[in-house]
C-alpha cells in the first residue's frame, strides 16, 4: 500500500483495500473453519493392522484387522510374525500412542511392541534391525537397532496391556505397562514411523488398540503434564505487568469500546500499586483516540441491527466512507440490512431491498459469494439451521461493525499507516505467535503441536 | 594469542550457524501472518478473561454490554473477591479473614499456608501500630502453635517477631515486612486462593500468551531469520539483522 499525501487518493485506494480485508474475513468464515478442522484431521492415523506386508505364513490376522496370532513354530530368529499398522504415526500433535493387550503369551512370551520404518524386514523383531525399536515382553529389554537389548522395564505376559508412544515435544519414545509409564528413550529414528507388534512363539495372540477403545493408560493426563512442563518453562520468561494492561487498553481503544475503556482507566488508576501504562507517543495516541465516541456509537447501532440509522450517521459524520455505493463497506452494510429484514421475517421487504441494493453486486466476483449466501437465506423456513445460518449470528454483525470501525479510523488525517486501522496490537501479536509456532513445527519435520488460541482459552477450566 | 584464535573460531561458528538458518523475507513472512486466522470473539474472550481475573467488575460489565462477550465467571463473585483483596491491601486483615470465611469457609481450612500468612500480616499490622503487648500475645497464642507444626512457618514467625527488637524499623534487616509490598503479596495470595476455590485460573491468560510469543520467537531464532516483534507494547515487526 503506497503512502500518499492526498486524502482523497489514499481514501479511494485504501477504501477498496481496507473494506475488502473484512470481506475476506467473513466470506471465508464458515469454510475456513471447516478447512482448519479438516487440516488437523487430514493427517491419516493408524486404524488397523496392515495385512498386505506382514510376515505372511507366520501369522494370521483377525477379520477386523485388530488382532494377530502366531501360527508357525518358532525355529530361529528370522521367522518372527511382525505386523505394522496400516498408516504411520501422525506427527502434527503432541503425542502419538497405541496399546496392545496380550491375550495369550503362548509358549515363550516373545511378544514385542514398538515402531519400525516402512522398509523394515518383516521377519525380525522390531528393534533387531536398524531404524526400529521394540520393547520385548520375554526379557523386558528395549531393542534399538541391534540384537543386544538394553535393560528397560519389566517383562510382560498374558493379560498385560502394554503401550508405546512418541512424544514429539521431548523427542522421545515411551512405553507403558498396565497404565504406568515404564520408561522412555530418545527418538533418533528417521522417517514415517509405523506402530508395530510382533509375536514369535506358538499360540501367542495379541489384540491392538489404535484408539478405537479407551486406553488403559491415561493419555490425556500425560499430555496435560507434558504441556504443563513446557508451560512452566515459558512462565519463567518475564514480561513487565503493565505490558498486558497496555495491550488491553489499546484493544479497547482500537475497536471503540469507549465505556469499557473509561471504566478500565478508572480501575487501573485506583489499583494498588497504580498501574503505569506507558502512554504511547502523542501522535499514536491521537491515531487511536480518534473518533472514539463516533465509533462506539456506530458499533452499538450495528450490533443492534439498526443499519438504517447507522447509514444515516455515517452520511452525517463520514460521508466519504459511504459515498461510493460499490465499496466493500457499503456492500457489507447493505447485506446486513438484508439479513436483518430476513431475521424479523419481513421477507417481502427483504426481496425488495435486495433487488434495489444487492443485485448490482452480483456480477462482481469478489462480492458474489456473500450475495448468494444472503439470498439463499430466503429459501429456508428455518434459515438459522441452514448452511447459510452463520449470517444470522452475532459474528456477522461483528464483522460489519469492525469494518465500519476500521474505515472511520482510516479517515484520520494523522493515520500514518493504513494497516494500523485493520489490526489491533493484540491481533498482530497473536498472528506472530501462531506464525512462529507453525514455522518452527515445519522446520522440525512437521512434528508437534501448533499453537491454537482456542485450546488456550478452553484450558484450565475445571468443571 | 590463544584468546585471539578462540574469538576467531567463535566468529566462524556464528557465521556458520547464521548460514545454516533459513532466511525468510519480509514479504514471505507477511504472507504467513496473513494466512493466520484469528477470530474476533476469541480476542474478546481473552480481554474479558483479563478484566475478570484482575477483578475489574465494572469494566467487565461494560465490556459485556459493548461486545456481547459473556464472562467466564459470575461477576457478582468478583465484587466479593475484590473486597477481600482491598481489605488486605489496606491492612484490615481481621476484616479480610471474616469476608473470606463468608465467601467460602473451606478456603482457609484447606490452605494452612494462606491462613498463616494472613495471621502473620495481622501481627505485622499490630506491630506497625505500636501495639506491642497485643502483638506478643497474638504471636504466642495464634502463631506459635502453627510454628511448632511447620519449620518454615517458625522461621517466618521469628522474622516477624524480630521487628519488635528494633527501634528504627525502617532500617532493620527485616524492615521489608513493613513494606506495602508485603501486604500486596498476601493480598495476591488470597486472591489466587479464592479464584482457585471457584474453579477459575488464578492468572489471566494474556500475559502467558505474551511470554509464549517471546519463547516461540527465541525457539525459531535457532533455525530461521525472520521479522521479529521485539517490543510487545507496539507490536512492530522488525527485520532481522542477518
Amino acid at each position: 500500500m503506497s503512502e500518499s499525501n492526498g486524502i482523497s487518493r489514499r481514501r479511494n485506494a485504501g477504501d477498496q483495500d481496507l473494506g475488502l480485508y473484512f470481506l475476506e474475513a467473513c466470506k471465508g468464515r464458515e469454510t475456513k473453519e471447516k478447512e482448519k478442522e479438516e487440516e488437523e484431521e487430514e493427517e491419516e492415523t493408524p486404524r488397523e493392522l496392515n495385512t498386505i506386508n506382514s510376515s505372511g505364513g507366520f501369522v494370521v490376522v483377525s477379520t477386523d484387522k485388530l488382532s494377530v496370532k502366531y501360527t508357525s513354530v518358532n525355529l530361529h530368529g528370522h521367522d518372527v510374525g511382525v505386523i505394522q499398522a496400516n498408516k504411520p504415526a501422525p506427527t502434527k500433535r503432541l503425542i502419538y500412542y497405541f496399546e496392545i493387550h496380550v491375550k495369550d503369551a503362548g509358549v515363550k512370551g516373545q511378544i514385542a511392541i514398538g515402531f519400525t520404518c516402512e522398509t523394515f524386514k518383516m521377519r525380525r523383531q522390531p528393534g533387531w534391525e536398524a531404524n526400529s525399536c521394540g520393547y520385548h515382553g520375554d526379557d523386558g529389554l528395549l531393542y534399538r537397532g541391534h540384537g543386544k537389548g538394553e535393560a528397560f522395564g519389566p517383562t510382560y505376559t498374558s493379560g498385560d496391556v502394554v503401550g508405546a508412544g512418541i512424544n514429539y515435544a521431548s523427542q522421545e519414545f515411551f512405553f507403558t505397562k498396565n497404565g504406568q509409564v515404564v520408561g522412555s528413550v530418545y527418538n533418533d529414528m528417521k522417517g514415517p514411523l509405523f506402530p508395530t507388534i510382533a509375536v514369535h512363539s506358538q499360540n501367542e495372540e495379541v489384540h491392538v488398540n489404535f484408539g478405537q477403545k479407551p486406553f488403559t493408560f491415561d493419555l490425556k493426563e500425560f499430555e496435560a503434564q507434558e504441556r504443563m512442563k513446557q508451560q512452566l518453562k515459558i512462565e519463567e520468561i518475564s514480561v513487565p505487568p503493565n505490558v498486558s494492561y497496555g495491550i488491553v487498553r489499546s484493544y479497547l481503544l482500537h475497536y471503540g469500546y469507549e465505556d469499557t475503556l473509561n471504566s478500565f482507566d478508572v480501575a487501573s488508576k485506583s489499583t494498588v500499586p497504580p498501574i503505569y501504562i506507558a502512554q504511547e507517543s502523542g501522535i499514536d495516541e491521537q491515531e487511536i483516540m480518534y473518533a472514539l465516541n463516533h465509533r462506539k456509537t456506530l458499533r452499538q447501532l450495528i450490533r443492534n441491527g439498526d443499519i438504517d440509522v447507522a447509514f444515516g450517521k455515517l452520511r452525517e459524520w463520514y460521508p466519504q466512507i459511504v459515498e461510493d455505493n460499490t465499496s466493500a463497506t457499503c456492500f457489507l452494510l447493505h447485506c446486513q440490512k438484508f439479513i436483518e429484514l430476513v431475521r424479523v421475517g419481513a421477507l417481502e421487504e427483504a426481496v425488495k431491498y435486495g433487488r434495489i441494493e444487492l443485485s448490482s453486486f452480483y456480477d462482481l466476483p469478489v462480492f458474489k459469494d456473500l450475495v448468494q449466501d444472503c439470498v439463499a437465506l430466503l429459501a429456508y423456513e428455518r434459515p438459522l439451521e441452514s448452511s447459510v445460518g452463520y449470517l444470522l449470528k452475532e459474528s456477522q454483525r461483528e464483522v460489519v461493525a469492525d469494518t465500519v470501525n476500521a474505515m472511520i479510523l482510516s479517515t484520520n488525517p494523522n493515520m500514518k499507516e493504513s494497516k494500523h486501522c485493520l489490526q489491533s496490537y493484540l491481533e498482530r501479536l497473536l498472528r506472530q505467535l501462531t506464525a512462529c509456532c507453525l514455522e518452527r513445527r515445519s522446520l522440525n519435520g512437521e512434528q508437534g503441536e501448533a499453537f491454537q488460541l482456542q485450546r488456550v482459552l478452553n484450558s484450565g477450566r475445571r468443571g | 594469542m590463544s584468546l585471539f584464535w578462540l574469538v576467531i573460531r567463535q566468529l566462524a561458528e556464528i557465521e556458520a550457524m547464521a548460514a545454516s538458518k533459513k532466511i525468510i523475507t519480509r514479504d514471505e513472512w507477511e504472507k504467513k501472518l496473513n494466512d493466520v486466522k484469528i477470530r474476533k470473539e476469541d480476542m474478546n474472550k481473552l480481554v474479558m478473561n483479563f478484566l475478570v481475573t484482575e477483578g475489574y467488575v465494572e469494566a467487565a460489565e461494560k465490556f459485556r454490554m459493548e461486545s456481547g462477550t459473556e464472562p467466564d465467571i459470575d461477576l457478582a463473585t468478583i465484587t466479593d473477591r475484590m473486597a477481600v483483596k482491598k481489605a488486605v491491601q489496606s491492612g484490615n486483615v481481621e476484616d479480610a479473614i471474616e469476608k473470606v470465611n463468608d465467601l467460602n469457609p473451606e478456603i482457609l481450612d484447606t490452605n494452612p499456608q494462606l491462613f498463616f500468612h494472613l495471621q502473620q500480616q495481622r501481627l505485622i499490622e499490630l506491630i506497625r501500630n505500636g501495639k506491642v503487648e497485643e502483638a506478643l500475645e497474638f504471636a504466642q497464642e495464634e502463631l506459635a502453635p502453627r510454628g511448632e507444626e511447620n519449620q518454615s512457618f517458625l522461621e517466618e514467625l521469628e522474622r516477624t517477631v524480630a521487628l519488635l527488637a528494633f527501634e528504627d524499623v525502617s532500617n532493620c534487616p527485616v524492615g521489608d515486612l513493613l513494606d506495602i509490598s508485603q501486604r500486596l503479596k498476601t493480598a495476591s495470595e488470597v486472591n489466587a486462593a479464592i479464584l482457585t476455590s471457584q474453579s477459575h485460573e488464578k492468572d489471566p491468560k494474556l500475559p502467558s500468551l505474551l511470554k509464549m510469543l517471546l519463547w516461540a520467537q527465541n525457539q525459531l531464532d535457532e533455525k530461521a531469520a525472520y521479522p521479529r516483534i521485539n517490543d510487545l507494547s507496539t507490536a512492530i515487526l522488525e527485520d532481522s539483522a542477518v
